[in-house]
C-alpha cells in the first residue's frame, strides 16, 4: 500500500471503540461518524501545517564538535586506564621483587646463624666440657635453648609492637 | 508483503555490510546522512521544544557513535536507532520533569489550555486561512500527548506508518488507531467551532 494511502482509509481500526458520549473528552474513543470529505480536507490542511522540520542550521556542525568531544574523553579516558594498569603492573612486580629478597635475607640470616651457632659450640665445647665434666652437654642445650626462646621474644615482641605503632599511626588517621 | 523492520533492514543493507567489515567510522557517516534528520524530527515529536530536541538529537547521534560498535543485529539498525533517541528524550522529559514545579503560572496555563480545548477560544470561523492553520496547529498541541506526537511525526515522515510505528517503538495497528482517534478529535472540536465545512480547510490547504 503507498504509506500516502495510509491516511485516506477513513475506516475505524479494529480495536477502535464507537460507544463513547459526544462530549467525551478528545482522548476518549469518540463515536463521531467519519465525515469523508472533511477528513480529506483536514489530512491536507495537517500536512501544511504540520510540514517536516529541518534540524537548525550549524546542527551538523555542533554534531561533529559534540562527536570530536566526545572522541577525546574516549581517547583521554582509554589513556588514563592504560596509565593506570601500567602503574598497577610496576607496584605488583615492586612486591614481588621485596617479597624475593625479605626471603633470600631470612634464608640467609638463618644459613648464617647457624654456622655462627656452631662456630660458638666448638670455641665453647671444651671449656664447658671441662667446667659441667658428663653434663656440659645439657649446659650447651639449654643455652641454645634460652638463645633460641630469646629469638623468637624478641622477634614476637617486635612484632607486636610495630602492629600497636601501626594501630596508633592509623587511629590518628 | 514486506514487513517495516525487513524493509528497514534491506534498506540499511550497506550499513550493515559496513559494520561487519569492522568499518565502524564509515558506517556512522551513513548513519548520518540517513538518519541525522529522522532523529531530530523524532525529537521534536517527543519534546516540542527545538532546542531541547536538538540537544537531546546531539546526544542521541553520539550514544549511537559510542554503541556503533556492539550493535548486534538483534533489531533492525532504524529500530536500534529510534530506542536510543527515545531513551533520551525520555531522560531529557525526565529532567524536565524535575525541574518544572506546578507553580501557579504552570497551573494557569494549563487552565488556559483547558478553556481553549473546551472551546473558548475566539471564534475564526470566517476568519484568514493563515489565522485556520494556527488554529488547526494549536489544536494539534492540544490533543492528548499521545495523539499529538503520533498525528505530528504522521505528517513529519510523510504519512508513512510503519515508519512512524518503528519511530515510536508501537505496532503499525496502534499507530493507526491513534490516528484514527487523534483526527476524530480534531475534527469534533472544528464541528464545535463552526468549521467543519471541507471547502474551508481544501483552502486552508491551498
Amino acid at each position: 500500500m503507498n504509506p500516502k494511502d495510509e491516511c485516506m482509509n477513513t475506516d475505524p481500526p479494529r480495536g477502535a471503540r464507537l460507544d463513547a458520549p459526544v462530549d467525551a473528552p478528545v482522548d476518549a474513543p469518540v463515536d463521531a461518524p467519519v465525515d469523508a470529505p472533511l477528513d480529506t480536507a483536514l489530512d491536507k490542511a495537517l500536512a501544511r501545517v504540520l510540514p517536516p522540520p529541518s534540524p537548525p542550521p550549524g546542527f551538523q556542525a555542533r554534531v561533529n564538535a559534540a562527536l570530536a568531544r566526545a572522541q577525546l574523553s574516549d581517547a583521554g579516558r582509554a589513556a588514563s586506564r592504560a596509565l593506570a594498569l601500567r602503574d598497577q603492573r610496576s607496584q605488583i612486580a615492586a612486591l614481588d621483587a621485596d617479597y624475593l629478597r625479605l626471603r633470600r635475607r631470612t634464608l640467609g640470616t638463618l644459613i648464617g646463624g647457624a654456622f655462627a651457632a656452631g662456630a660458638a659450640v666448638a670455641v665453647a665445647y671444651p671449656y664447658l666440657q671441662a667446667t659441667f665434666g658428663p653434663n656440659a652437654i645439657f649446659v650447651l642445650a639449654c643455652v641454645g635453648a634460652l638463645v633460641g626462646i630469646g629469638i623468637g621474644s624478641a622477634s614476637w615482641i617486635g612484632r607486636l609492637r610495630l602492629i600497636s605503632h601501626l594501630e596508633r599511626r592509623l587511629g590518628r588517621l | 508483503m514486506h514487513s517495516a523492520p525487513a524493509d528497514a533492514q534491506a534498506r540499511d543493507s550497506d550499513i550493515l555490510a559496513l559494520l561487519q567489515s569492522g568499518a565502524l567510522e564509515p558506517a556512522f557517516q551513513q548513519v548520518l546522512a540517513r538518519y541525522q534528520d529522522k532523529v531530530y524530527r523524532l525529537c521534536r515529536a517527543l519534546l516540542r521544544d527545538p532546542t531541547a530536541a536538538e540537544d537531546a538529537a546531539q546526544e542521541s547521534l553520539v550514544r549511537i557513535w559510542k554503541a556503533i560498535g556492539s550493535y548486534d543485529q538483534r533489531a533492525s539498525l532504524s529500530t536500534w536507532i529510534y530506542a536510543i533517541t527515545r531513551n533520551r528524550c525520555l531522560t531529557a522529559i525526565e529532567r524536565r520533569r524535575d525541574l518544572a514545579s506546578l507553580s501557579d503560572a504552570a497551573v494557569e496555563a494549563e487552565a488556559h489550555s483547558l478553556q481553549q480545548l473546551q472551546g473558548e477560544l475566539p471564534g475564526s470561523a470566517g476568519g484568514e486561512p493563515d489565522d485556520d492553520a494556527e488554529l488547526l496547529r494549536e489544536l494539534v498541541d492540544l490533543l492528548p500527548e499521545r495523539h499529538r506526537r503520533t498525528l505530528t511525526l504522521f505528517y513529519y515522515e510523510d504519512r508513512s506508518v510503519s515508519e512512524v510505528a518503528s519511530m515510536l517503538g508501537v505496532p503499525e495497528g496502534t499507530v493507526k488507531t491513534t490516528l484514527f482517534r487523534a483526527r476524530a478529535a480534531l475534527a469534533e472540536q472544528l464541528r464545535r467551532r463552526g468549521l467543519d465545512d471541507p471547502r474551508h480547510w481544501l483552502e486552508t490547504s491551498r
